[in-house]
């Protein structure tokens, strides 16, 4: 028993010694697709290179409407990291599948954003409708295009980029603003369910006269489709969104890649991490890329989602929980 | 695509409609702008309908998944984290015994198993099997089971379950060579209550499972959910097949390793001896049983070398068991070490590729299409040695009613009609050492017996 005992113990460490190949999930909102290819295989270099084992990473990717992707997480989507369009997304897989903690967004610097981004606008080349500002894309005449707060993180931004100019303009009047934003999905033909369905439907399909999109999307946009035919235009107010990223620390842990995951994110706030955000339209934190980057990003008052809104929390609650403003202005 | 020829419908309309001589600037451009309005709303519908088909898919990927095959019923929730299956296992058999010298066989058909069984997963990482078995003469609960597996390398299992000892009584019942085991199955212990600790190391390279069991004696038909002794019986094993994921397929269905059992104390009580009530030929009849009055008493072992080998159609499988059991009767006590050994091997005659998990017919058995499924013609042959201190003045087995050794030869034919329907016709001769009994008992003469068997499994 004694022999069979050890023929065990020296197998088990003679197989678990040696190089790995460790897999990572990640799982984001819908216009990343490109940061992250980019960063990935950076990352997997850096990785191979700076493990004392010769491990290798392979990172997959998954992509879609950001509320719904934390869902799938909820509902068992095995992440081992959550790269998300915004906190409240990655506060409901704490609440409701308790696969990491509470606190989850004090772990990284600042709050676990390693970049920032906002809202902007993509018209069509020559601006046919000659929107600059808000009060534009709720006139009767313009068609508007955006995906749907339920189910797409950056639509919520949008939508509340929308709300903190409506109560800007209107002495903070909530009625105004309430009118407003049922005036701006008046004006929208179709919901799609993720920021880049909308950007299809834009660019693509060629519906609508100004899509509200996330400023990386839209340089994305002419980068992809062409300076010639759309441009981009700045309103005099949007939001500082702040798309945050965690480890889920269950799932990291079950699959045994939570050092590797750890490495994953922290390497976004690296040299080369940032330098790649800001290559993708991504404000980055890091001052360094910041400044090399300056040049496409656009000065506009940017309001915050605490210091306008109360916090995520307060804000889903108020417009896009079951019942909210949302449900109440606008009708398929 | 109807709107698109709307949309062209009514631009031929204006053209038509439009005065040869020209319209004014203002007209054109009102017809342009209604042109454009109705392209508009022709992408609008069609990105709306875009949208739709992908929610649909969306909803329809979210079903649970029914499922109805050769492998059974399935039923899965979308995310595939909870599954429940329904499988069974349902085996008629014959046995005819020749030249028995008036010795009452069993001759006749026989239910062997008829089991239902039910398994799946639970919460992606918890599996469980429930069979309970209708086919003997009292309804037994064959497994019952919970398995966690945290990783592939390391999994938890509990319940009522095989103990990990025997190659050859960890085969599937559905999948088994013949009719019946050999007689080195034995010595190892059957199916048993406790928890292991398993797993599967690079890509079931190798693997291993640890356990600790009430304690079986050796194996025999009944485990019951009493345990007779405080002392538990722990059980391993750990097989490798080095090369079952490279590239040499002469040796990628090479597999080897060791079972083993060891309980410190089986002491005897009133309640059960902790002795094997019998060891049984293929015929499934008693050869040798204690005497009257001999208990378990002490420290019990076993350990099993095992090996098998598959390539194209040939398959070898062989193991050796020692079981050592202190016994005691009276104030007389006595180490007795018995051994048993089999090698079987099989044939494909149909192309297939034999395997440790059984024959798949390439092309299963349609007389309208000429397809007769798979053959496999099977040999073993198998030896059981009882330890001759048991038989030293008769005192713990009686020479008149017990043999002291064993040695079988079995040939058999297997017809795997589908991956569901399989019939076996096999002969089995057994000759036996040491019984000096009556002549009607087993072992004065050799044992023959004729099996068939007609099997369900799904």
């Amino acid at each position: 028993m004694k022999t069979l005992l050890n023929i065990l113990l020296v197998s088990s460490l003679a197989f678990a010694a040696g190089a790995k190949e460790i897999k990572l999930l990640n799982v984001s909102y819908d216009p990343t697709r490109e940061l992250y290819a980019e960063y990935n295989a950076a990352f997997a270099k850096y990785w191979q290179a700076n493990n004392k084992d010769g491990d290798t990473v392979t990172i997959s990717q998954s992509h879609g409407g950001s509320g719904k992707q934390a869902q799938a997480v909820v509902n068992g989507l095995e992440a081992d990291v959550v790269t998300l369009a915004l906190a409240y997304d990655i506060d409901a897989i704490s609440q409701q599948a308790r696969l990491l903690p509470a606190d989850w967004q004090k772990r990284l610097p600042n709050n676990s954003t390693p970049y920032t981004s906002t809202i902007v606008f993509l018209v069509r080349a020559g601006n046919p409708k000659g929107i600059t500002n808000w009060n534009d894309v709720v006139k009767k005449d313009v068609k508007v295009v955006v995906a749907n707060p339920k189910t797409s993180g950056g639509a919520r931004w949008a939508y509340l980029a929308a709300w903190a100019y409506a109560l800007e303009a209107n002495h903070h009047d909530e009625a105004k603003a309430k009118e407003f934003i049922t005036q701006l999905y008046k004006n929208v033909p179709v919901l799609d369910s993720g920021a880049r369905g909308s950007t299809v439907t834009f660019a693509q399909r060629e519906i609508g006269d100004v899509l509200l999109a996330w400023e990386n999307e839209a340089h994305l946009a002419l980068k992809e489709f062409g300076a010639d035919k759309f441009e981009i235009v700045t309103p005099s107010i949007s939001i500082l969104a702040e798309p945050p990223v965690a480890v889920v620390d269950k799932n990291a842990k079950r699959h045994g890649t939570t050092e590797v995951a750890k490495a994953y994110l922290d390497y976004l706030s690296s040299d080369e991490g940032q330098e790649i955000a800001g290559k993708n339209f991504y404000r980055p934190r890091s001052e360094k890329a910041a400044a090399k980057y300056a040049g496409n990003f656009a000065q506009l008052k940017l309001v915050t989602i605490d210091g306008e809104f109360g916090g995520w929390a307060k804000a889903q609650k108020t417009h896009f929980a079951d019942g909210g403003v949302f449900d109440q202005i606008f009708q398929p | 695509m109807k709107l698109k020829q709307l949309l062209v419908a009514v631009l031929l309309g204006s053209q038509i409609a439009l005065p040869v001589c020209g319209a004014d600037d203002a007209t054109i451009a009102a017809l342009k702008q209604q042109i454009d309005d109705l392209a508009q709303k022709v992408r609008v519908l069609e990105r709306k309908r875009e949208n739709d088909q992908d929610a649909a898919t969306t909803v329809a990927k979210a079903q649970p998944k029914i499922s109805l095959g050769a492998s059974g019923f399935n039923f899965s929730s979308a995310d595939s984290n909870f599954i429940a299956q329904l499988h069974g296992v349902v085996q008629f058999d014959s046995r005819s015994f020749f030249g028995d010298n008036g010795a009452n066989g069993n001759d006749g058909f026989l239910l062997r198993r008829a089991r239902p069984i039910f398994s799946g997963t639970l919460f992606h990482d918890f599996d469980y099997n429930f069979t309970p078995d209708f086919g003997g003469s009292t309804v037994q609960i064959s497994d019952a089971w919970v398995n966690y597996r945290y990783q592939p390398a390391l999994q938890l299992q509990a319940g009522k379950f095989k103990s990990p000892v025997g190659l050859e009584h960890l085969v599937s019942d559905r999948d088994l060579s013949f009719n019946e085991r050999s007689l080195a199955t034995d010595l190892v212990p059957n199916r048993d209550l406790g928890l292991a600790l398993k797993g599967e190391l690079y890509n079931g390279a190798a693997s291993y499972t640890l356990g600790v069991f009430n304690g079986a004696s050796d194996y025999n038909g009944t485990t019951t959910n009493q345990s007779f002794q405080d002392d538990k019986a722990f059980a391993g094993r750990i097989f490798f097949q080095p090369w079952k994921n490279s590239d040499l397929s002469g040796l990628r269905g090479l597999g080897f390793g060791v079972g083993g059992s060891y309980q410190a104390n089986h002491p005897a009580t009133n309640a059960a001896t902790g002795l094997t009530p019998g060891f049984t030929t293929d015929g499934q009849q008693k050869f040798f049983t204690y005497a009257s009055g001999v208990n378990a008493s002490g420290a019990a072992w076993r350990v099993s070398p095992q090996a098998y080998y598959y390539y194209g159609p040939l398959g070898l499988l062989a193991e050796y068991v020692i079981s050592d059991q202190q016994v005691k009767k009276a104030a007389t006590s006595v180490d007795l070490q018995n051994t048993a050994w089999e090698v079987s091997g099989s044939w494909v005659l149909t192309g297939e590729d034999a395997a440790y998990t059984g024959v798949t017919p390439l092309h299963p058995f349609s007389p309208r299409n000429h397809q007769w499924g798979a053959w496999q013609v099977v040999a073993r042959y198998a030896a059981l040695d009882v330890d001759n201190k048991a038989f030293v003045g008769g005192v713990f087995a009686d020479p008149t009613k017990s043999g002291s050794g064993a040695q079988a030869w079995s040939l058999g034919l297997n017809w795997y009609l589908n991956k569901n329907l399989r019939a076996n016709l096999s002969y089995s001769h057994t000759t036996f050492d040491g019984y000096k009994g009556a002549a009607a008992g087993i072992a004065q003469q050799p044992e023959q017996v004729l099996f068939s068997r007609l099997q369900l499994a799904f």
